[in-house]
């Protein structure tokens, strides 16, 4: 198999360097690495806007059903292409549904994929990279190439038949589908990230004394290799949710994401665009809650990658 | 060098059979039937027999992969079960349209990212610099149908319809059929959106990294003696400082290829563009196996080929880097 040539997301590319992020040496001898990494984050203003927005972003999410001032999938055919007003403050479409409501039900979609298919890529790519960079020779060789060969699809490509192999369809089956989708497309990226802080951190001394001490390989891995791999871990989390939610709304734009009448912001914007030269509020706002939602987790990320090396900044 | 590119070509075999032959297993795996696609409700078994029987879809599947790969040694890659036409003349007709795509919004990209990074890292910590890194960060979180979406809403429905929001016209000299527009101008207003709106998401995550890579570059000691030498600051910058800093630079542009090949079927989606992004999702949905294929290697040839030039490009950046 060739250099693995791609794959990764707009985000994944510059974070080469972050695969060097570990925690943070602390500035005083009283202070530990993580109360080091949090004072920093709490310095940065841009971190915590995009702390505020992600935290926002949340909140509207669990309690979509109690902000949303109807059902998103309620039609009124009285009320189509109502231009934005009191009783609807973001208008309403072809269908006569209110676009406010679909915007906030939206953000429970957007969010449950964005961190579901990266949390399913982490509990799979993490313990396949620890795997390959701890024991290396064959084992490694086979799990990198496996990887390498998904990496090596450009990530559309391989979402988009993966999608059209799970047959889109609405409502959490639906959503389920996109994210595992979209988290088989990341695996990769967590399986090389980790192998390369494993084969770094099992040459340290304090590895190859809990391997002196008999400790068994499992238990090295969860107790001392693994912690000491979390800061580079946590920053491609959060950067990757970002992109994970730009993958699920191309996928909803391209029609194959979380079908209707289940609220999704791509499918909004792609069953929009024909009526947006008279109505253009219709994809504006799931087009900004896009925006948003993702310009919050990359500033996030980003805050986070600084917090926890600032020689990254 | 040369024993380097060869041993680069060479790989460039088992990566493009081994995207190939998954993309073939997963739409094989894709629920519902071509054949039913092709001759519509109405057909008797017989029928569906005798078109499984033309197309080898009665085969086992590695078995039609590899009298696939046989074909396609001998330059013909299928044809598409639907239309009937060869996969290689539909490819043929629509690279053009993407290569253009592809070539301008990277093209875009630059010209945005150099002038805006080399800003931002000599500027630094100044109004000019958030300025520039502010726009880039906007830019890496707008997806590319949204950028299109807001280009059509200025361009297409305001300014009096200045650009058309859909379509295409053929740059001359590149018609593939014997009907189709032609016209420089024409070209230039149908490729001007897309172009702008797959650029500048490369363009943010390139000034982002330029700017990064500027900063540590301007640092270094051969600049500074630049400097001292008496050199005047547009050489220090371009010659010395920019060309190094390019290289990683370069390394992403060339990951980036595969972004812009996804980027490319929504843009193309979007703009209702015959490119190979659309003949490659229509093909997907539709089942059609043959065009998936030919989508796949063209997608796979572009990938490594591309990332191959991308490392030749660093002799020239670098004369110290030389590939044995």
């Amino acid at each position: 198999m060739a250099t693995p040539i791609s794959g990764g997301s707009v985000r994944e590319v510059e974070l080469s360097s972050v695969a060097g992020v570990a925690w943070p040496a602390p500035a005083t001898t009283s202070e530990s690495p993580l109360a080091e990494a949090l004072r920093r984050l709490r310095r940065s203003t841009t971190a915590l806007v995009g702390v505020a927005i992600v935290a926002l972003l949340m909140v509207v999410a669990v309690f979509a059903d109690a902000l949303a001032p109807q059902s998103p999938i309620a039609n009124d055919q009285t009320k189509t292409f109502l231009a934005p007003s009191w009783e609807h403050p973001l208008g309403t479409d072809q269908m006569g549904r209110d676009m406010l409501s679909r915007v906030i039900h939206g953000t429970r979609i957007s969010i449950l994929v964005g961190v579901s298919s990266v949390v399913l890529a982490l509990f799979v790519g993490v313990p396949f990279g620890m795997i390959a960079g701890y024991y290396g020779g064959r084992v490694d060789t086979t799990v990198m190439r496996l990887m390498d060969l998904i990496l090596a699809f450009p990530i559309y490509l391989l979402a988009i038949i993966l999608m059209v192999m799970f047959t889109p369809t609405a409502g959490l089956i639906g959503t389920m589908k996109v994210t595992g989708a979209i988290a088989i497309v990341r695996i990769p990226i967590y399986a090389r990230l980790v192998r390369g802080s494993v084969l770094s951190i099992k040459e340290k001394e304090y590895v190859e004394a809990c391997r002196a001490l008999g400790l068994r390989a499992p238990r090295i891995l969860l107790r001392h290799v693994l912690p000491n791999c979390l800061a580079p871990i946590i920053v491609t989390t959060t950067l990757g949710i970002a992109t994970a939610i730009i993958v699920e709304a191309t996928l909803s734009f391209l029609g194959l994401g979380t079908q209707p009448p289940t609220p999704s912001w791509g499918w909004d914007l792609k069953a929009n665009v024909a009526f947006i030269q008279a109505n253009a509020w219709l994809a504006l706002f799931p087009g900004l809650a896009i925006f948003i939602t993702v310009l919050g987790f990359n500033l996030f990320g980003d805050g986070l990658r600084d917090a926890l090396d600032p020689r990254l900044k | 060098m040369r024993v380097y590119i060869l041993r680069r070509l060479l790989q460039i075999i088992p990566t493009v059979l081994g995207i190939t032959l998954i993309v073939f297993m997963m739409m094989q795996s894709i629920p519902g039937d071509p054949v039913v696609a092709l001759l519509g409700d109405a057909y008797t078994e017989e029928d569906a027999i005798k078109v499984r029987e033309a197309y080898g879809l009665d085969q086992p599947v590695l078995v039609q992969y590899f009298i696939w790969l046989g074909k396609l040694v001998q330059g013909d890659w299928g044809a598409s079960i639907l239309t009937g036409r060869p996969v290689l003349q539909d490819v043929l007709v629509r690279l053009p349209v993407t290569l253009e795509l592809i070539v301008l919004s990277m093209a875009v990209a630059l010209v945005i990212a150099i002038p805006a990074a080399i800003v931002g890292a000599l500027r630094q910590n100044t109004w000019a610099d958030y300025t520039a890194t502010s726009v880039a960060m906007i830019g890496v979180s707008i997806p590319e149908f949204f950028i299109g979406v807001l280009l059509l809403l200025v361009f297409s429905f305001g300014f009096s319809g200045l650009l058309p929001s859909s379509g295409w016209v053929y740059l001359p000299g590149t018609c593939p059929t014997m009907v189709c527009g032609v016209s420089l101008w024409g070209n230039l207003q149908h490729i001007l959106m897309p172009a702008l709106a797959l650029g500048v998401g490369r363009a943010a995550i390139l000034t982002r990294l330029l700017r990064a890579s500027m900063l540590e570059v301007i640092r270094t000691e051969y600049v500074t003696t630049a400097r001292a030498k008496g050199l005047s600051e547009r050489p220090v910058v371009l010659k010395h400082a920019l060309k190094n800093a390019l290289i990683p630079t370069v390394t992403v542009m060339g990951l980036q290829v595969g972004f812009l090949i996804g980027g490319a079927i929504v843009v193309e989606t979007l703009f209702a563009m015959p490119g190979l992004g659309t003949f490659g999702i229509d093909a997907i949905i539709a089942r059609d196996y043959q065009q998936v294929q030919g989508f796949a290697l063209i997608t796979a040839l572009a990938f490594v080929v591309i990332n191959l030039l991308v490392d030749l490009t660093y002799t020239f950046l670098d004369p110290r880097i030389r590939y044995a």
